[in-house]
């Protein structure tokens, strides 16, 4: 059975999930078509779902370590392409079969599924859902396990090896499974380096983030080419009548002038041709760039996804057959990109880099995907060219580049190939490249958190930028919050949010020195032990005298709201120190919560009728499901039901019967430590 | 419980008003009170003693003290402070008491390099999810740490989460010299008090700072750079694991302070170079040495080896005199350990008093170069065949070999040290004890050598149970810290 012809042959009879091992035993590469063929049967066969997560968590345990890596592909692009039911089921082994296989492949492999595991935190990329691929309390405990097991390895390291020698290659081959704590033994385990290992785990990204398979089936409608057309037409009106008005003022305005024709001849091409969607996507993101106005339909911000991810692109499906099989971990000679818009990519990136600092390679590697795989030397080049002072612009041009070379069906190719390749003569892309070169100097569009910096010229970090005086910066910090408060000097924004953050500050005064006069609160006070090292790392820093402890968990989890959902819990029973949850049967135990003081559940919420204590994050599981009715056909609401009742919880079980348990219990014991010192702060 | 007497200083203040004046006793001496016009991009300039009230009001303008802005018409305690209050508008300061020098300083081209590398840092972080990583490296007494704190003064001000890594043993950061500490900071600094205070059991002036402390118990990282290494690693694994939790803290990137001993020529700068690669620095700023910064920038910045490149600027000092003698470090190290236990005038804390019997204690002793081992074993034994023993704090049999800590028997000579609680037992090995945080400090105030027991000065009701007592050559013993 080849994984090739997919439909017809998986009619959904009893050996459906036979075949689907079949054709995971003839996946031996990263091989894009491969996965999606195996998600696609997934999809189709979402009835089976509990027998296909199965044989998939069984080949991943048994397949030899060479293998491992490209079923844990499979596993990932259907639950980021299909999700629940299989969400549900592989999250119930996903740490076994996770910590398994991470246990015996090689450390590239392991920093591929490090990078994998990170996707798992955050949302299916182009969804328009915004929880993540896994809840962070399947996930979580993973990435404790190797925070651990990279503690233990640097201590063991630190004691007989010195800092960066050569690493010799581990054995990759062997069925033997090796005992959990192998990986924690493991002198061949890479030295520790943030940033090398930032690096290292990125450049092995993109042989999967080419991977077309984000929306291949969830045809979210902000990807839906007609509403980009429309929206991308829009914004094209809008920017040509502000520029018109600006024309009028500044006839003399050469650059204006082109630009105007430019955008008045892509106007032209939108009416009349159909485009590509990844033209329209680069046109898109040009246009947003270029935009000033307001955007009437909210346009992904360039590099919302092109961190550690490409945008999806549909898949084209109608001829597979026709595609060439390219394994992912395979370089591939150059072959011209076939789309309009590869050539020139590099051009308008260097052309970009224009009035800011020299970027290092990181930040060149981190803002910019396609580069993952150029050399030093390359990047080199690039950085040393002028300056990029925007890297949502980079990555706008990165995706531009890796876009371009999708509908071939190819890995994109290293990012030192670019200059190499032939330039090409449509219209469009010209018209682009004319764009580009009037990009105004621009700041990321969506910088994590909000500063009150306001948008100030790029300041690169050479001596020659030391000695002016700049007086924007002493603005940023004086008159730019001209909002100050009287007891402590602190300043806010004259904005909405400035007065509230000050509101509550100054009530966060009133109640301190309230407490503060009150002597019999203020004789007894002392100092507190200071916090362990776990306990720190999860601690989500925020500032009580502005911040509610909400804002402020939100803030932290980088906005992902499943923090929230671990945080609750429930008050245990007088007598109560123990209780299975219904879902996941997994046992709960009670804690002390010293400044609640009583005994609590932590992750847990009063859930069923009648009630029962459970993990919170189980029963958001469940309502997540039930609440996505077209997403299981035919179960629909009953799917919680038979959710709950399944009996295959053994990952689970196992999950808690490793030496990881502790350190999880500690995670949810900290961030219950840091909710009670919450409350205690803001009484 | 509470040592009855111990509940000073400061406590009988009045407590209603947000920053009463100062603690100590008033002194007898009447202060005169002037006004100073300081003009725009001007400093005022003191040095003022220890115990000696010295205080400044902000009448008009703007002002700040190394990075954090001063409230208008509230009165600030500078005693025992030396530094400058420097406005980049100009301002109006009511000054009493008396100082050593004081005067208008306008010589502060340092000031404007030194907002120029915040606005560095600010557009680094507008360009990246990962923010700047920064070392400041220097002699002693060249403005390191007024550095760091200005540069996480205006980040915070700016709505950032920098993180404060404080590797200098001398002088602590949230917690006593002999801490190495890495802290989130999140909200507003003190603008007296260094960065505020760590979590107590009441409310604070400040919003609480959470710093995680490390032990390092000896006055110069060269006295055990091995430890010193080791711990650094630690710490950058540490600190990089948080930011990976924290996206904010992430783009707002990390800023260290470090040793003037670092600034070491005939290491190669050995440590500096660890450091760099440990913590994955983006940039160095260089204080005070002509020889260090030609050193560092030829290494980082012109020849790189195959690696990319690290800036290294060199950054003026402040124009007023930093120098700080002998016995100005001393008195600052007392006042540094006094407060941790006593807390501030704004913040008294009461400290605990343990009465512990010799057999219930496992004080270990840091032993320091003199005493250390050949090269072939520069780790001790603690790494043997363990292999299930993943878990760092879990009980192991004794394995303290006296390579890296020795036993130390309870007797008089430890009274008036100070000891560090560590997260383990004392029964751990010698790197689990090397690597844990501190729980807490506490003080030897008291050996009962006839009773066998040790009177413990301590910040917390609790016991510590067998958790290890650790100390070291430093910080010296304190004869006087309760009186
Ligand atoms: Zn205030
Ligand atoms: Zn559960």
């Amino acid at each position: 059975m080849s994984a090739r012809s997919p439909r017809g042959s998986f009619s959904g009879d009893q050996n459906l999930a036979d075949d689907f091992e079949e054709s995971l035993q003839d996946l031996t590469q990263n091989n894009r078509l491969e996965i999606s063929n195996l998600t696609l049967i997934a999809k189709e066969s979402t009835e089976f779902a509990q027998d296909i997560s199965k044989v998939l968590e069984k080949h991943i345990k048994s397949t030899a370590p060479t293998r491992k890596l490209p079923a844990l592909y499979v596993l990932d692009s259907i639950v980021k392409n299909v999700g629940t039911p299989y969400t549900v089921y592989l999250s119930r082994g996903l740490y076994s079969t996770f910590m398994e296989a991470y246990t015996q492949v090689d450390s590239n492999t392991r920093r591929s599924m490090e990078a994998m595991l990170k996707t798992w935190k955050e949302p299916v990329p182009g969804s328009i859902d915004p929880r993540p691929v896994f809840p962070p309390d399947i996930v979580q405990p993973i990435e404790n396990a190797l925070m651990k097991a990279k503690m233990v390895v640097l201590q063991n390291q630190r004691t007989v090896q010195p800092l960066y020698r050569n690493t010799p290659t581990p054995p990759q081959y062997g069925n033997q499974p090796v005992p959990n704590l192998e990986y924690a033994q493991n002198r061949h385990y890479p030295q520790f380096n943030a940033q090398q290992q930032m690096m290292q785990q990125q450049q092995h990204i993109p042989q999967y983030q080419a991977q077309p398979s984000g929306s291949v089936y969830r045809q979210s409608p902000a990807v839906q080419p007609g509403n980009d057309v429309e929206s991308i037409k829009t914004e094209t009106a809008l920017l040509i009548s502000r520029m018109q008005g600006q024309f009028a003022m500044n006839p003399q305005d050469q650059n204006l002038r082109t630009k105007l024709q430019a955008l008045l001849q892509l106007q032209d091409v939108l009416k009349v041709q159909s485009l590509e969607p990844s033209e329209l996507q680069q046109i898109k993101s040009q246009i947003s760039l270029l935009s000033i106005a307001p955007i009437p339909t909210p346009t992904p911000p360039p590099a919302a996804s092109t961190q550690y991810w490409q945008p999806p692109v549909p898949l084209p499906q109608s001829n597979p057959s026709t595609q060439s099989f390219m394994p992912y971990s395979t370089p591939q000679p150059v072959v011209p990109p076939p789309s309009i818009l590869a050539p020139g990519t590099l051009e308008s990136l260097q052309a970009l880099l224009a009035n800011g600092q020299k970027p290092s390679t990181p930040q060149l590697r981190n803002a910019a995907p396609a580069l993952q795989n150029a050399s030093h030397a390359q990047l080199n080049t690039v950085a040393a060219t002028p300056v990029m002072n925007s890297n949502d612009l980079i990555a706008a041009l990165t995706k531009n580049n890796l876009l371009a070379n999708l509908p071939n069906s190819t890995p994109a190719p290293p990012a030192s190939n670019p200059p190499a390749a032939p330039p090409s003569h449509q219209s469009t892309a010209s018209l682009l490249e004319s764009l580009k070169g009037f990009l105004p100097p621009l700041t990321p569009s969506n910088t994590p958190s909000q500063t009150m910096s306001g948008r100030q010229a790029k300041i690169p970090m050479t001596a020659a930028s030391l000695k002016e005086f700049r007086p924007e910066l002493v603005r940023s910090l004086y008159d730019g919050q001209p909002n100050q408060c009287s007891n402590c000097g602190r300043r806010f924004l004259a904005s909405d949010e400035g007065r509230t953050k000050k509101g509550r500050h100054l009530d966060w005064h009133f109640r301190t020195n309230q407490r503060m006069a009150d002597s019999s609160v203020s004789r007894g006070q002392h100092r507190n032990w200071f916090v362990e090292e776990m306990e720190w790392i999860r601690l989500a820093e925020f500032d009580p005298s502005t911040t509610t402890a909400e804002d402020a968990a939100a803030n932290a989890a980088g906005n992902k709201p499943q923090k929230r959902t671990q945080d609750s819990f429930v008050r245990a029973p007088p007598g109560m120190t123990k209780n299975t949850c219904s879902i996941c049967y997994e046992e709960m135990k009670s804690s002390y919560a010293e400044e609640l003081e009583d005994w609590v559940f932590t992750n847990a919420v009063m859930y069923g009728n009648p009630p029962r204590i459970v993990h919170a994050t189980c029963a958001e599981e469940i309502k997540k499901s039930t609440h996505q009715p077209g997403s299981v056909p035919g179960l629909g609401g009953s799917l919680a039901t038979v959710l709950a009742a399944a009996g295959n919880n053994n990952g689970r079980r196992s999950r808690s019967a490793t030496p990881d348990s502790t350190l999880g219990k500690r995670k949810a014991e900290s961030i219950l430590a840091g909710l009670s010192a919450r409350l205690k702060t803001d009484q | 419980m509470a040592l009855p007497g111990l509940s000073l200083p400061g406590l009988g203040l009045q407590l209603n008003t947000p920053t009463p004046l100062l603690g100590g006793q008033p002194s007898s001496a009447p202060q005169a009170i002037r006004q100073e016009d300081v003009p725009p991009q001007a400093e005022w300039r003191f040095e003022a003693g220890f115990g000696k009230p010295f205080t400044v009001k902000l009448l008009g303008g703007h002002a700040e003290f190394f990075g954090v802005e001063l409230a208008p018409n509230q009165t600030y305690d500078f005693s025992g402070r030396k530094g400058a209050i420097f406005s980049w508008q100009g301002c109006r300061l009511e000054v009493s008491g008396d100082a050593e020098s004081e005067y208008v300083g306008r010589e502060t081209e340092y000031a404007i390099e030194w907002l120029n590398v915040h606005g560095m840092l600010e557009s680094a972080r507008d360009d990246s999810r990962e923010g700047p990583r920064v070392l400041v490296v220097g002699p002693d007494h060249v403005g390191k740490s007024s550095l760091v704190r200005s540069l996480a003064g205006w980040g915070v001000k700016v709505g950032r989460t920098p993180t404060v890594v404080n590797l200098d043993p001398k002088e602590g950061l949230l917690a006593p010299p002999s801490s190495l500490t890495a802290t989130t900071v999140g909200s507003q600094l003190d603008v007296e008090n260094g960065y505020g205070i760590s979590g107590i059991s009441g409310p604070t002036v400040t919003p609480v700072k959470t710093p995680l402390v490390y032990h390092f118990p000896h006055a110069s990282p060269l006295d055990k750079s091995d430890v010193y290494k080791a711990l650094v690693t630690r710490m950058a694994l540490s600190v990089t694991n948080k930011l990976e939790e924290d996206a904010q803290a992430k783009q707002s990137g990390i800023i260290i302070d470090t040793s003037g001993s670092l600034n070491d020529p005939r290491s190669n700068y050995d440590i500096i170079n660890h450091i760099i690669s440990e913590f994955s620095i983006t940039l160095v700023l260089c204080l005070g040495s002509e020889r260090l910064y030609n050193d560092l920038n030829r290494r980082f910045t012109t020849s790189k080896v195959g690696d990319e490149s690290i800036p290294v600027l060199r950054i003026s000092k402040p124009g007023g005199a930093v120098e700080r003698d002998a016995s100005f470090m001393k008195q600052m190290t007392q006042q540094q350990i006094r407060q941790y236990f006593f807390g501030t005038s704004k913040e008294p804390l009461n400290p605990h008093s343990h009465s512990i019997p010799y057999t219930d204690l496992n004080v270990l002793r840091a032993k320091s170069a003199a005493s250390e081992p050949g090269p072939e074993n520069p780790y001790g034994g603690g790494l043997d065949d363990d292999d299930e023993d993943d878990i760092p704090y879990a009980n192991k049999p004794v394995k303290i070999t006296g390579i890296l800590y020795e036993k130390s028997p309870p007797g008089a000579t430890l009274t008036g040290s100070l000891m560090a609680v560590k997260y383990c037992p004392g029964s751990s090995n010698e790197e689990t004890v090397r690597d844990s945080t501190v729980m807490g400090f506490v003080y030897v105030a008291e050996v009962d050598d006839t009773r066998k027991k040790i009177r413990f000065l301590a910040p917390h009701p609790q016991r510590w149970g067998d958790r290890a007592l650790v100390w070291g050559p430093w910080p010296e013993a304190i004869a006087d810290l309760v009186v």
